[in-house]
């Protein structure tokens, strides 16, 4: 339904450059990136604000690269919400029903049922400045959305809600996005890439380095920057399944891993952090989780210490301190041990879009 | 709200020196106006309010400023609202040019009117070919007034079209507002407080000038050129009660024109502060 064909522009000392994007009807897409990788940007060109320098923006096969912003069915939720101070919630949200000429009971109809649809229906008639982050958010929405558009563009729109609200905003998004919508979601978190994302683009310095399922993109990073990007280096696709009263995941290479907090059988991902992956000269003892033997393939410092890759039939990636790395006095291609505890498996569904992390990140 | 701002405090050497010397500025403003009050008696003032010309020349004062205020704003405002959001060439130099009335002398700003209005200048030369002359006119009067206080709405107004967040406009953009819908309830109304305040201050600027007014217009006589041919021609007793109530008709309209214009928008401009 979108389709960007390789646009660029400069703003200033910053361009985005080359960027070819195409979301999908009824796509729930989010686009990572770190501030200043011009994540912000890309949505303001989608919603008309900048016009390209070169490229071309499609809406529903029709060329809307230079239409009028009023004129594009795009809606854009900013980060901060932009609520209007000067205007009540209802004036809010009213406010592209104003614009459009539409008739007073046409304009307070649909401003009842849709913020009867967010459950913002008691704070009507209340000026935004003592409203909450939440609550704003939900004025932000509803003001997007009583156009109809085809796409809605989210900026960051977990970043100023509370940890207790997002969940309910991601409820609010999926049920938006099973209803049809198509969303852009644009965030620096990864976790929200997982837990939300149909598709997943990283963005950096302007430019969409990688694209694809999260799972993809988070287990084959195209590059060192995804995967940093990520926070994660350690990623494995696997089956979940019961055996001996354990639940246990397998990976490539027959690979078995102890895991904890998963109770159901199928498919999906794991993630290691690479600090909480232990690296030993000498076999541990028998009965620890997680023990694989594996070769060392590269070293080299990090901002947490020392990086150590192991290819243990699949590549793990272990961080571990100076002081310990030591105390360790191996080089690559020694053998080596490494070790992980079942709470440090990560496990995800990777197609479930309900996804949720089971553990701590 | 609510933080304080000011430095814990303590009566060092350094703070006392600091209360005294602002307090000698305080009272170097109010002293002189105290006394002026103080030197008249009320019989006086009486028959100053009772005096005709007196009151002719306030309510011209009052009217031509207010006019002149009024009519410049129609163009003050789109200029000050394309100083803060438009980039162009020799923008510095604009800027420049709006605060020279500022820096000029006013009588000097006085000459340089009377030359654009008189039958020889250009707006006076048009002026003339419909039979009207600016010169001993309110007309001309507005023009001089408008001339040094522009500056005034200009700045306070460009500031306030300034602190209105952009992404507020953008966000009415992208909610089907044409630029035009945007300015008129987005941009003017959240720089409302500032637009507002340049117009009183221009206002008052425009009703106290006597120096470019004096030159272009001798009559009809603006309280302040009364005051001074007062005293030219009868001295400081009779300059001083038409001072006193010009002082006082100015002051109740400054803080009347101050209350009506910010008190309207006070629901939201904390909101507005913070954003």
């Amino acid at each position: 339904m979108l389709k960007l064909e390789n646009i660029s522009r400069k703003f200033g000392d910053f361009a985005l450059s080359g960027i070819n994007l195409e979301v999908a009807d009824g796509e729930y897409f989010v686009l990572l990136g770190r501030s200043g990788s011009g994540k912000t940007c890309l949505l303001e060109l989608i919603a008309g604000l900048h016009i390209p320098d070169s490229g071309s923006v499609w809406i529903d096969r029709h060329d809307i690269t230079h239409s009028r912003i009023q004129d594009r069915p795009v809606g854009l939720v900013f980060q901060d919400f932009a609520i209007f101070p000067n205007m009540t919630v209802s004036g809010n949200i009213g406010y592209p029903l104003r614009s459009r000429r539409r008739k007073k009971e046409e304009i307070s109809a649909t401003v009842d049922a849709i913020a009867a649809e967010m459950g913002i229906s008691s704070i009507l008639d209340r000026y935004p400045h003592n409203l909450s982050a939440g609550e704003l958010q939900r004025v932000a929405l509803a003001r997007t959305l009583v156009l109809n558009p085809r796409l809605l563009l989210l900026d960051e729109p977990m970043s100023s809600v509370d940890a207790s609200l997002k969940d309910d905003i991601k409820k609010v998004l999926r049920r938006l996005n099973r209803n049809g919508l198509s969303i852009i979601h644009v965030t620096h978190d990864y976790r929200e890439a997982v837990s939300l994302a149909g598709r997943v683009g990283v963005i950096h310095a302007g430019r969409i380095v990688q694209e694809g399922t999260p799972g993809s993109v988070f287990s084959r990073p195209a590059n060192r920057f995804v995967a940093r990007y990520a926070g994660i280096k350690n990623f494995f696709k696997v089956r979940f399944l019961r055996e001996n009263n354990m639940w246990k995941a397998i990976g490539e290479g027959n690979l078995t891993f102890s895991i904890s907090g998963r109770e159901t059988a199928g498919e999906g991902l794991i993630f290691v952090r690479s600090e909480n992956i232990i690296v030993s000269a000498s076999k541990p003892a028998p009965g620890t989780d997680n023990c694989f033997r594996g070769i060392v393939k590269e070293i080299f410092p990090s901002e947490y210490g020392i990086e150590i890759t192991v290819d243990a039939g699949m590549l793990f990636v272990a961080d571990i301190s100076v002081a310990d790395f030591g105390l360790l006095s191996i080089r690559e291609s020694s053998e080596v041990w490494i070790t992980f505890s079942a709470g440090a498996a990560v496990a995800i569904d990777g197609t479930d879009p309900d996804i949720q992390t089971r553990d701590r990140i | 709200m609510g933080i304080s701002n000011s430095l814990p405090v303590k009566s060092s050497p350094f703070s006392w020196i600091m209360l005294i010397l602002s307090s000698l500025v305080l009272l170097f403003i109010i002293a002189p106006l105290a006394g002026i009050f103080l030197n008249t008696n009320g019989s006086q003032l009486i028959e100053t309010v009772n005096d005709r010309e007196v009151r002719e020349s306030i309510r011209l004062t009052l009217l031509v400023a207010f006019a002149a205020t009024f009519l410049f704003a129609f163009a003050a405002i789109p200029l000050a609202w394309i100083l803060a959001r438009k980039d162009f060439p020799l923008k510095g130099v604009v800027q420049g040019i709006i605060d020279l009335p500022v820096v000029i002398p006013h009588t000097a700003a006085g000459i340089a009117i009377l030359g654009f209005i008189s039958r020889a200048g250009f707006l006076g030369g048009i002026a003339g070919s419909v039979g009207l002359s600016l010169i001993n006119n309110p007309a001309g009067i507005a023009l001089a007034m408008a001339f040094v206080s522009l500056p005034f709405l200009i700045n306070s107004a460009r500031d306030g079209f300034a602190s209105v967040p952009v992404r507020l406009e953008k966000a009415a953009l992208t909610l089907g507002a044409s630029p035009s819908r945007v300015f008129f309830t987005i941009s003017l109304p959240l720089a409302w407080r500032s637009v507002m305040t340049g117009f009183v201050m221009m206002f008052a600027r425009g009703m106290s000038e006597f120096g470019a007014v004096v030159i272009v217009a001798y009559h009809p006589m603006i309280a302040p050129v009364m005051i001074y041919e007062r005293f030219n021609n009868f001295g400081l007793d009779y300059a001083r009660p038409v001072s006193v109530l010009f002082i006082t008709v100015a002051l109740a309209v400054f803080i009347l024109l101050r209350l009506v214009s910010l008190k309207k928008k006070d629901s939201h401009n904390t909101a507005d502060a913070e954003t």
